[in-house]
């Protein structure tokens, strides 16, 4: 049709090894994003100054701080929840940079469109969640209060208890690993497709008026992906906040 | 549609791992870097930051707090200024008082002292009377007694001795008086 | 009409010639479209409901914008899975 040689999927998300080729710790691109991800908040939070008023990049540390309490911790939990506070803002900047080097020239890649890094986010979470449950009804009321909803008659009570079982402890991680890694991926694929149809359109010279609406397309699915990369941390952190508010408060 | 077909058939010709399962390596560096962020953010990054903000959020209430007082000593310090201004007013009509009721007694004093005078002069000229009426009657007494002693004498054919008669005419005379 | 009925014996001629799995991988490749297309109907649907109740709420009430915003999100999260897992199988149709 356009002569469109798309490419296949392993040339979008599968990249070769830089170090320790072929074995359990093969260091590619996505080894790299995540390191990165690791490195760039941690200078962030080094660099902040102590300062009685903030500035500059205290500032910023500062209300990405203040954003998780107020927007996550308190809406999801309540002030009891104030002690998972490194947890969820650690989950929320290693998902927030892991995504935004889906937009960021020579990366163009998020990490979490690969599966591994959201499934590992998601069996935190999942630990965290079941632990928190456990510590705070004990196993049984936290089973108990997972597993039975309130007011089902006796006899429906092994078929609830297995739809329960399914839905808290195999669909919610499953779930959250699964937005997140699809949603990336998905943002990964529309980019890619628009870039190559600038690319395409760029070499067949009757079809290059329509180029400008493309690469315009092309502009503004790379800041609708920044809000994607920034919307998909938050619910994600939201997310485990609100499994783990579910298990300390029995309903 | 047999343009896609081809092209389909075309496709890889190794069988391509499927995109969705993780591969190790990935998973292996995955949960290294995170493990590592997390120990990162919870025991060396986080708490001078939390502790940065309490300490705003400290300084704040603080100075609210200092904020409050000194408005509440403000309030109280133009509560006294209040109390003075009352004292004053209060001292200044009690002077205004003191005064009037001074002023007051010097009249009734006054006008006591001009009462009495009146009263001591009236007292004198009533005394001057008297003394002028008795004198008056001290002169006419005895020409009254000789006159009613000679009328009576006349009327009786008899002489009357006039010393004799004088009692009887002095008593008349200060009874009727 | 003529046309059609070349290219379905040319389709039947090719179809002829492949092995199993590749007519597996055909038979997915030209179904994977299909499978994204209906899994997005619903979330479509229902993330469009979701919003357009949560922008009345919000007018209604723009105090509680905040708490309103946080649970939009939360909804919006938990419908888009439908999607999203229609979208997975577009991607295990299309390249596994």
């Amino acid at each position: 049709m356009f002569a469109l040689e798309f490419p296949s999927i392993d040339n979008l998300v599968k990249w070769p090894e830089y170090l320790f080729e072929g074995t359990f710790a093969g260091f590619n691109k996505i080894s790299l994003i995540l390191v990165l991800a690791m490195l760039i908040p941690t200078v962030l939070f080094l660099l902040a100054k102590r300062d009685l008023v903030p500035r500059g990049i205290q500032n910023i540390v500062e209300s990405i701080v203040e954003f998780v309490e107020n927007q996550i911790i308190m809406a999801a939990i309540g002030p009891e929840g104030m002690k998972y506070l490194p947890l969820l803002l650690s989950i929320f900047l290693f998902v927030f940079f892991g995504n935004i080097f889906e937009v960021i020239p020579t990366f163009q890649m998020p990490a979490n469109a690969r599966m591994a890094n959201p499934l590992i986010l998601a069996v935190v979470v999942w630990v965290t969640f079941i632990g928190a449950g456990i510590k705070a009804q004990g196993f049984g009321g936290f089973m108990k209060s997972s597993l039975v909803p309130p007011g089902t008659p006796a006899a429906l009570l092994p078929l609830m208890m297995l739809i329960e079982f399914i839905s808290t402890f195999l669909l919610r991680p499953f779930g959250l690993a699964v937005r997140l890694f699809a949603n990336m991926l998905a943002g990964h694929i529309l980019l890619v497709t628009f870039g190559v149809l600038c690319i395409t359109l760029w070499t067949l010279s009757p079809l290059v008026v329509v180029l400008p609406f493309s690469f315009g397309m092309l502009v503004a699915l790379t800041g609708f992906e920044m809000m994607v990369a920034f919307l998909q941390a938050f619910i994600f952190a939201l997310l485990a906040a609100v499994y783990i508010n579910l298990s300390i408060h029995a309903h | 549609m047999s343009l896609l077909l081809i092209i389909a058939a075309e496709g890889p010709a190794k069988e391509a791992d499927n995109p969705i399962l993780p591969v190790v390596p990935e998973l292996f560096w995955s949960a290294l870097t995170f493990a590592a962020f997390f120990l990162l953010i919870k025991f060396v990054l986080l708490p001078p930051v939390k502790r940065t903000m309490d300490l705003r959020a400290e300084a704040i209430r603080s100075d609210l707090d200092a904020a409050e007082a000194a408005k509440a000593s403000a309030s109280s310090a133009a509560g006294d200024v209040d109390d003075q201004l009352a004292g004053a007013r209060a001292e200044a009509a009690a002077v205004i008082d003191a005064a009037r009721s001074e002023a007051e007694t010097e009249r009734q004093s006054i006008l006591a002292q001009a009462n009495a005078e009146v009263a001591k002069m009236k007292e004198l000229a009533e005394a001057d009377l008297a003394a002028a009426r008795s004198q008056a009657m001290d002169q006419v007494r005895p020409k009254v007694a000789e006159l009613a002693t000679s009328a009576a004498s006349k009327a009786m054919d008899r002489t009357i001795d006039v010393e004799a008669a004088r009692p009887i005419v002095d008593s008349y005379l200060s009874n009727s008086n | 009409m003529s046309a059609l009925a070349s290219t379905a014996s040319q389709v039947i001629e090719l179809a002829q010639e492949f092995t199993p799995a590749e007519a597996k991988a055909n038979a997915g490749a030209s179904s994977a479209g299909f499978a994204y297309g209906l899994a997005a109907i619903g979330p479509g649907i229902g993330i469009g409901y979701l919003v357009g109740q949560a922008v009345q709420a919000m007018a209604r009430q723009p105090e509680a914008a905040g708490q309103v915003q946080t649970t939009m999100f939360l909804g919006i999260a938990f419908t888009e899975a439908l999607a999203l897992i229609g979208f997975v199988v577009f991607i295990l149709l299309k390249f596994a």
